[in-house]
């Protein structure tokens, strides 16, 4: 297990700044999630973790022990990546092992350490496969199984599910709670999924642009993102956002309204109300119904489409009108810089 | 209505029909490759000599018993062993390391690429007299190199030693031949997925076990074709020989195939010259199922 601290990180690629004076620090046994849109230098920032991409300018340390000059074998690091990198012309079994088998350690002990992680991840009657002829899931698996074997002080993962069908992206997500919980290592882990990192983290750090948005816990970032960036990324369906002057004349005087652009609120705090009722007034665009929700979106003049979330069925139908109530705890106010007001 | 059995001509039409799309390429491969074959390989059983216009007929196997107690004939298979097995082994050799430069990225690569290509490009007729020249010490510098730095006593000629000619003609080949090697193994190198270097430097591999365990097996499968395809190749390869030295002094550079093109075109005794042919034919046949099978048994990586 290891505490990881990451000092005014930079990275550029010639004259493009990839990574921009990213200070963060990571637990012991912290699961953390590094999200952002592509390009937004997740990858790039877990890489250097692992030694992979040179650094800048800044410092990444492992408990206090500076990481910048030391490869990637001697960080004491394990990571799945992407599209697996599993050595094709080897055997299940070879695959995991492959790091003892480099260390030059005993066969039993190489044998033991296999089957435990076999065990876990249910590989056993796989060990003599190779790759090829293993289905996507089950490379995730090995991929795993590699990383686990080596019992590192820190797990990273580089979009590790990205490649599975919907259905085992969701077993997987379990699978890799569950392992966080068995081992309690620190695990990084870098998806461009915002629900993988709600469901996933102790923490998230939101990326953009080589820049951190912000980093919280996920209820933190859900119901207090810090800037418009956040408000729009995390969270599905998204946050219904309008301007100023749609709500200044029902909302009359609220606190942080006079210096407030941009005004943002969640579907569930929207609630259909009668025609002529609430904040806003507009007329039903689509109603959809999953069962335990129903998604009504709304046309509304001048704040253009907003999308209401209640609970069970609604009797409501496209093309009459309705009126909005406006849960205004649950407001949230942007600045002209897209910061939030109550963040601050 | 009641089935018709098909008239016997009509079914005859169906089965030919395949035969008859296939036919031109059939002919054509029949015409220009299987009729020489079995000619040239009944001219080994024959007696035809030029030189003996009278004296010719079938005569079973007495070409090959000839050639059992033919020292010149021994000679040439040990020569042609040598030459071959030193010329692949140093171009693969060479041609590997210098691929695994290519590989590497660096300023001006696209054009070493390109020049590194250049021996291949050149005629080996004007390749094999550049380098008799080279290593003639009254025009070229080769003989008081080595000389200076005490490989030979003293600069002389090494193609007109029957103990090292053989080495002239080899250097020359091996000059010619990397590029083969280096291209061919470059385009393998490239199709290696990079994240498989990254995963085995994080499994703490060193540069040499990610060669040997990674880089070696990915290319093995190109490996063995390539050393097979330019083995049969330079065993049939007479040309930097035979302008180089002409198979002497002494035949201490004569491999089979000088020695079938003089025996047929210097000597023009076709029978006999057909049945070393055969013998060459054979052996590179059993060498190529050798290697076929050692390709097959081994375990072929996904691409």
């Amino acid at each position: 297990m290891a505490r990881i601290d990451i000092d005014s990180l930079y990275k550029r690629f010639g004259a493009e700044t990839v990574i921009n004076d990213v200070n963060l620090s990571f637990e012991e046994g912290d699961f953390i999630v590094l999200v952002g849109p592509s390009g937004c230098g997740k990858s790039t920032l877990l890489r250097m973790i692992a030694g992979l991409e040179s650094i800048s300018a800044g410092e990444i340390r492992m408990d206090g022990k500076r990481m910048n000059e030391l490869p990637p074998r001697d960080r004491d690091i394990a990571m799945v990546f992407q599209s697996y990198a599993l050595y094709p012309h080897m055997d299940v079994a070879r695959n995991m092992g492959f790091s003892m088998e480099i260390q030059g350690r005993p066969e039993e002990e190489k044998r033991s350490k296999i089957e435990q992680a076999a065990e876990v991840l249910g590989l056993n009657r796989l060990l003599q496969r190779l790759p090829r002829a293993l289905s996507g899931g089950q490379r995730q698996r090995v991929a795993m199984g590699r990383a686990i074997v080596r019992d590192p002080s820190a797990f990273l993962f580089d979009e590790p599910l990205s490649n599975l069908d919907a259905a085992l992206r969701v077993e997987m997500r379990l699978e890799i709670a569950r392992l966080h919980q068995q081992l309690g290592t620190t695990m990084v882990y870098v998806t461009h999924d915002q629900v993988e990192a709600l469901t996933l983290a102790d923490r998230i750090v939101v990326l953009d642009g080589g820049v951190v948005q912000q980093v919280g816990t996920p209820m933190e970032l859900y119901e207090s993102p810090a800037n418009l960036f956040v408000a729009r990324f995390i969270g599905s369906p998204t946050m219904n956002l309008m301007d100023i002057k749609v709500l200044a004349q029902p909302l009359g005087e609220q606190a942080f309204l006079s210096e407030a652009s941009q005004l943002g609120i969640r579907p569930e705090h929207l609630t259909p109300v009668d025609a002529g009722e609430g904040h806003l007034q507009g007329r039903v665009e689509v109603v959809e119904r999953l069962g335990a929700d129903s998604f009504i979106y709304a046309q509304v003049p001048g704040a253009g489409r907003l999308l209401c979330r209640s609970k069970g069925n609604t009797s409501l139908k496209p093309g009459v009108p309705l009126g909005l109530h406006l849960d205004l705890p649950h407001l949230h106010g942007f600045d002209e810089q897209g910061q939030s007001l109550r963040h601050a | 209505m009641p089935p018709v059995a098909t008239p016997w001509r009509a079914r005859l039409a169906v089965a030919a029909e395949p035969w008859l799309y296939l036919s031109p390429s059939l002919i054509l491969i029949a015409l220009v490759m299987l009729l020489p074959l079995v000619i040239g390989i009944s001219y080994a059983f024959q007696a035809i000599s030029l030189m003996n216009p009278f004296d010719s007929g079938w005569i079973g196997l007495q070409n090959f018993s000839t050639l059992m107690d033919d020292a010149k004939f021994w000679k040439s298979l040990k020569n042609t062993f040598h030459w071959t097995l030193a010329s692949v082994v140093l171009q693969f050799l060479l041609g590997l390391g210098l691929a695994l430069l290519l590989n590497r990225g660096f300023h001006g690569r696209k054009l070493v690429q390109a020049l590194v290509f250049l021996p291949w490009a050149v005629p080996t007729f004007l390749s094999a007299l550049t380098w008799s020249w080279l290593f003639n010490p009254v025009i070229g510098p080769i003989p008081h190199w080595l000389a200076a730095v005490g490989i030979l006593s003293e600069p002389y000629n090494i193609l007109s030693d029957p103990d090292t000619a053989l080495w002239g003609p080899i250097i020359a080949n091996v000059w010619f031949g990397i590029p083969f090697f280096a291209i061919t193994l470059l385009a393998a190198l490239q199709s290696i997925p990079n994240d498989l270097y990254e995963a085995a430097a994080i499994d703490g591999a060193s540069a040499w076990q990610c060669f040997v365990k990674i880089t070696l097996p990915f290319l093995a499968p190109m490996i063995l074709i390539t050393v097979m395809l330019r083995a049969i190749w330079v065993a049939n390869f007479a040309d930097l020989i035979f302008v180089m030295t002409g198979g002497g002094p002494a035949n201490s550079t004569q491999i089979l195939s000088t020695y079938i093109f003089t025996t047929a075109f210097r000597k023009l005794d076709f029978g006999y010259a057909s049945a070393i042919a055969v013998v060459l034919l054979l052996l590179l046949l059993a060498y190529a199922a050798l290697l076929l099978r050692l390709r097959k048994s081994l375990k072929m990586v996904d691409s």
